[in-house]
């Protein structure tokens, strides 16, 4: 009878204790996991946020273009997303990933929102080492720099490209893009200049269009938004350009505020009616062109007043 | 027995209660460490980004002048006073600019520029989130402005100290 009493005590205690050491057991790896997944989306956040920072030296100043490359330890991915309607002149977001195990990728970090800077880049960019580049945009004033991001890994390879473009993308020595020619291979996206067939990316510089075949969407550009509509996809592409006709409208009010101040040193500009019809919302990027002649009449203006209101440099 | 029984039971639940409080210490202590690193490292983020980015900033097209490099316009930049649209577009908590005429001069000595008493002041103070806790990192610029002297407009030059504040997270 005692033997029997404690055989069950002691099987108790046995139940007892393994029941309570398992749910510890598990309580510790379950925090633990958490813990690295909240660390782990901690240090995807924190690079997503020097990212941005790292793009500040692209902004080109005096300099017709900038250009830089960021390498990272492993094969990373880079998530965007753009936002013309937040607050008054929009934001883009930009949020960072890198490979763990295998082939299998770490949570994505927090988002990260970009307000005074215009990315142009795919939705997604999965790359080891990205290359960047900047262009000045001009309407007819200095609007902002244009920056373009794209993965190191993949080629471009354009055809019949036109001397001014070809130029100004070389001095930039992006190891990515190819200018075919006779001689060279290239394996990659085809960017066509030409009526070319099967090309991925066909540029009319006549129509001010850039047809991508794989999306089926065809974005306009004027000047150096050209880059901006090969290098990014559509969606990006319209969203900031809606964000930079507003910040377009920005300036544009901060110049007609000015006329007022350099009048009072007899400082007179005759752009102001011609400045005022600019103003107003953009639907879409095929309404650009008619902002580009607008914005030619004020400069042509602008150039002949007595006291310039501003620089004109890079505007063709 | 029973009773044994029962004080064994009862140190055990003692002994689980304590080792489950172990545990939580453990995980506060190591996220308390991990988050001061974090907002650090944010402070730090942020900071940079100030940092590197009030160096361009002068060259920014609501600031800067024409055919002039590290050059804000002043004929421009008072304008910026009062925009709200560019309240939370720069990583700034607080932007001004202190002209020549006022270095040297406490904070409450300085003329405020409004754009009646433009340029006749010392400070233009575009916006100041009123953060507590707060580091400005400065910068030397060009300060130009169109002025009339014997029916002549010209650009009037002088040097100007462009500052940008971050908040800290601490």
């Amino acid at each position: 009878m005692r033997m029997k009493k404690k055989g069950v005590a002691l099987a108790f205690n046995w139940i007892f204790a393994i029941l309570a050491g398992g749910f510890i057991l598990f309580l510790a790896i379950y925090g633990a996991g958490k813990f690295i997944k909240t660390s782990e989306r901690a240090i995807y956040t924190e690079t997503a946020a020097s990212l941005v920072g790292l793009t500040d030296p692209l902004e080109t100043g005096f300099a017709s273009g900038k250009a830089h490359e960021i390498s990272f330890k492993k094969k990373s991915r880079l998530f965007f997303d753009c936002d013309e309607s937040f607050r008054v002149l929009g934001r883009q977001r930009i949020s960072f990933s890198e490979q763990t195990f295998g082939d299998k990728y770490g949570e994505q970090g927090e988002w990260i929102t970009i307000k005074d800077k215009y990315i142009f880049v795919e939705r997604e960019l999965e790359a080891k080492k990205i290359y960047l580049f900047s262009k000045p945009f001009f309407m007819p004033y200095k609007i902002s720099d244009l920056i373009m991001m794209v993965p190191a890994s993949q080629n471009y390879c354009f055809h019949e490209t036109p001397e001014t473009i070809k130029e100004s993308l070389e001095g930039l020595n992006l190891k990515n893009i190819i200018f075919k020619n006779q001689t060279n291979e290239c394996e990659g996206i085809d960017v066509c200049f030409s009526n070319k067939v099967g090309c991925e990316i066909e540029v009319s510089e006549s129509r001010g269009t850039v047809f991508k075949k794989e999306k089926g969407k065809k974005v306009h550009y004027v000047g150096d938004l050209l880059y901006g509509a090969i290098f990014s996809s559509p969606e990006i592409y319209e969203c900031n350009v809606k964000r930079i006709k507003k910040r377009i409208d920005e300036l544009t009010k901060i110049y007609l505020e000015k006329i007022d101040i350099i009048e009072r040193q007899d400082c007179q500009s005759n752009v102001r009616e011609k400045l005022q019809s600019v103003m107003g919302n953009l639907d879409s990027s095929s309404e650009l062109i008619n902002l580009h002649s607008l914005m030619k009449d004020v400069n042509s203006i602008n150039r002949l007043s007595d006291c310039r209101l501003y620089d004109d440099r890079g505007f063709e | 027995m029973l009773q044994k029984a029962q004080l064994r039971i009862q140190e055990m639940a003692f002994m689980i209660v304590a080792v489950v409080l172990f545990f939580v210490l453990v995980g506060l202590f190591i996220l308390s460490i991990a988050y001061t690193g974090l907002s650090e490292e944010a402070t730090r983020i942020a900071e940079d980004r100030t940092l590197s980015s009030i160096i361009v900033l002068a060259d920014s097209p609501e600031l800067n002048c024409i055919r002039k490099t590290n050059c804000v316009d002043g004929d421009k930049f008072i304008n910026l006073i009062g925009k709200n649209a560019y309240l939370n577009f720069w990583p700034y908590s607080s932007l001004r600019l202190i002209k020549f005429s006022g270095f040297g001069k406490e904070k409450d000595e300085m003329l405020k520029c409004t754009k009646e008493n433009y340029p006749d002041c010392d400070l233009i103070e575009v916006f100041d989130k009123g953060v507590s806790n707060e580091r400005t990192v400065g910068s030397f610029v060009a300060f130009c402005r169109k002025d009339n002297k014997n029916d002549a407009v010209y650009d009037k030059c002088e040097i100007a100290k462009l500052i940008a504040g971050t908040k800290l997270k601490k």
